[in-house]
């Protein structure tokens, strides 16, 4: 046996990954830089599961939306691995995010490893727009309208962006060609692209090594002193270890964890819920997957006068400022969160803005919408005949579109129940005869009669008085 | 010039003779997409009388199904609005801030779009949130009384 293992050993010209990669001496790398072994993880799982949806999925669309269909409610095991391709999809994300915090807070990118970030950058970017067009390729409502506002933005560029979204699109018409080239993308380009970028990256950081507990302890000023530092550390007795399988054991939490969570959030889940077909001719509601509410979430927040260039110009400057950042970032030789107050600042802001952003878009208070029904009336609230009248004109003239009543109803204008200010009987039909100017609000002159116009300032006037509700 | 030189310049001008007989046209094909013509699409969205004078009413145009590429209906269920006996307004339902598609409510005559609080008036003026474009309006046209848009009027996406 063991002089099969050495023949193939040498005949397959292993030794020298043996040597050189497994049994290589490191630096002690403490358990949390293990999101980097949970990424490739996630990674082998994209591509196991992305080859067997592959095999039952249509990329045409008038059969797209019934492949997934089969695949999910038919094919043997198909929800579990739809489920899987679509979790792993979604942690990689959010696991990518905190690696990208933990290499700002540490400095990880300093040299001589800002080939490793820049390869990662690209990484980055590329798992972003994977993650995008896989939840396309469901060809459900949501799917259209997400690329739909993937369209918006490529069209706000600025000279080219009209030829940009015919090249996506595949023609001026929404059409078979679109999802097509989204497959393509996702199925061909995209996985190619990922594992060749993986395979550097990785490369490189057998090569540079991670930022070791060592490096942290004092400047390093030039990339020699930075090695000899690595190189001392990784050989020490007990500050240093072999590879494979020490280190890799050391940093199997978070990748073991990962695939639990998957696991589990797929049995507790199952894949992504199903709208109904993307055929767009029916009102809806779309909504980005979760790890986008935090962007959703800001593009709510912008002025017209920022919203017209802000979504290509973000990515844009994102890409530049990470991709500048290890050559923007030298005022120290400092590594470790320790030594980087500034750094480690940064991130705080960010993750708390995101999970602000995030919390936020659950709330969504900046969306009005149409409701048929009329707002309800608290508990223990009496309407006389006339006011219960004007309660239902309320949804009727598109008053609780925008106005909650008691809590009800959605927060895009303010609270009937909560009004700054007590209004009038007067003072109310004056408002809805002619708003201020600069509020969202529509006149309601000549096209509410008189009598009704009475009606719904009476419901409106006795609505001040509801308990506040929420 | 060395030997060794001549050689390295003629292997990489052979190299991008022979990965440009490939890559080009690649390239071209992929994006042929672009250089969008400048022919118009008209389409007949039904004749005049099913749309009441005053009101703003959904129509859809079925998606051409017969050549290829295959279109999709997504694009194509748009508000008409008969301003005036002669004046036919016709917006698409196509967010212009994001492009998620906007709802007509008669009660306030509004449009709301259901993503980031975009609101528009019975015009396709923008009332509240982040749009600074008014609603993209169709190109119209009267064809044996029935009403008839321009897809190509309006963005791509839209």
């Amino acid at each position: 046996m063991a002089a099969v293992v050495r023949w193939m050993i040498d005949r397959f010209g292993m030794r020298e990954v043996r040597d050189h990669v497994l049994h290589r001496r490191v630096p002690k790398d403490p358990w949390y830089q293990g999101d980097g072994e949970a990424m490739l993880l996630l990674f082998a799982i994209q591509l196991l599961t992305g080859i067997v949806l592959a095999f039952s999925y249509t990329p045409s669309v008038v059969e797209a939306y019934n492949s997934i269909r089969h695949i999910t409610f038919e094919q043997k095991l198909g929800w579990f691995v739809r489920g899987l391709h679509y979790w792993s999809g979604g942690l990689w994300v959010f696991i990518l995010f905190w690696h990208l915090m933990r290499q700002i807070a540490t400095g990880g990118y300093k040299k001589p490893r800002e080939g490793t970030w820049l390869i990662g950058v690209l990484l980055l970017f590329l798992v972003v727009v994977m993650s995008f067009l896989g939840y396309l390729l469901r060809w459900d409502e949501r799917a259209i309208y997400a690329l739909r506002v993937a369209l918006s933005i490529f069209h706000q560029v600025p000279w080219i962006g009209e030829q940009l979204v015919l090249i996506i699109q595949g023609g001026p018409e929404l059409s078979s060609l679109t999802l097509t080239r989204l497959y393509a993308v996702h199925v061909v380009l995209g996985p190619i692209l990922l594992a060749v970028l993986i395979a550097y990256h990785v490369y490189l950081v057998v090569l540079h090594g991670t930022l070791a507990s060592a490096e942290m302890k004092e400047p390093l000023e030039t990339v020699a002193e930075q090695k000899e530092v690595y190189e001392r550390q990784a050989r020490h007795p007990y500050r240093g270890e072999r590879f494979f399988p020490d280190t890799v054991v050391r940093l199997s939490p978070i990748p073991l964890a990962t695939l639990a969570v998957v696991i589990a959030l797929t049995l507790a889940f199952g894949p992504a819920k199903l709208f109904p077909q993307g055929v767009g001719t029916d009102a809806t509601f779309p909504k980005e997957e979760w790890w986008f509410a935090w962007y959703s979430a800001l593009a709510a927040l912008l002025p017209p006068s920022v919203a017209g260039y802000f979504h290509w110009l973000f990515p844009v400057v994102l890409f530049v400022a990470l991709a500048a950042l290890p050559f923007v970032d030298r005022w120290t030789d400092n590594r470790g969160a320790r030594n980087r107050p500034i750094a480690v600042t940064v991130v705080c802001l960010v993750v708390l803005a995101v999970l602000y952003l995030t919390a936020l878009r659950l709330r969504s208070p900046w969306t009005a919408w149409p409701r048929k029904t009329p707002p309800a009336v608290p508990v223990g609230v009496m309407l006389t005949e006339r006011t219960e009248r004007g309660r239902v004109l309320f949804a009727t003239y598109g008053c609780n579109s925008c106005h909650a009543v008691a809590g009800d109803g959605p927060e895009f204008a303010p609270d009937m129940a909560r009004l700054r200010q007590r209004y009038s009987l007067e003072g109310i039909r004056r408002y809805v005869m002619d708003p201020p100017a600069g509020v969202a609000m529509p006149s309601y002159r000549e096209r509410m009669p008189e009598e009704e116009l009475t009606l719904v300032a009476e419901f409106c006037h006795v609505a001040q008085t509801f308990p506040r509700g929420r | 010039m060395r030997r060794r030189t001549l050689f390295k310049w003629l292997l990489g001008a052979a190299g991008a003779v022979m990965g440009s007989v490939v890559v080009v046209p690649a390239v071209i094909s992929a994006f042929s997409p672009a250089g969008r013509s400048q022919s118009r699409a008209w389409r007949p969205l039904g004749p005049l009388r099913s749309f009441p004078l005053g009101d703003v009413v959904d129509a859809a145009v079925p998606p051409r199904r017969e050549a290829y590429p295959v279109e999709v209906a997504a694009a194509q269920v748009v508000y008409v609005w008969q301003r005036t006996r002669s004046d036919f307004v016709v917006f698409s339902r196509t967010c212009t801030d994001l492009g998620c598609a906007v709802k007509y409510d008669p009660g306030s005559e509004f449009y709301y779009c259901p993503c980031h609080g975009g609101i528009f008036n019975k015009s396709g003026e923008r009332v509240a949130g982040p749009p600074k474009k008014p609603l993209y309006r169709y190109a119209t046209r009267v064809r044996e009384g029935v009403l008839e848009i321009d897809l190509r009027s309006v963005p791509a996406m839209a």
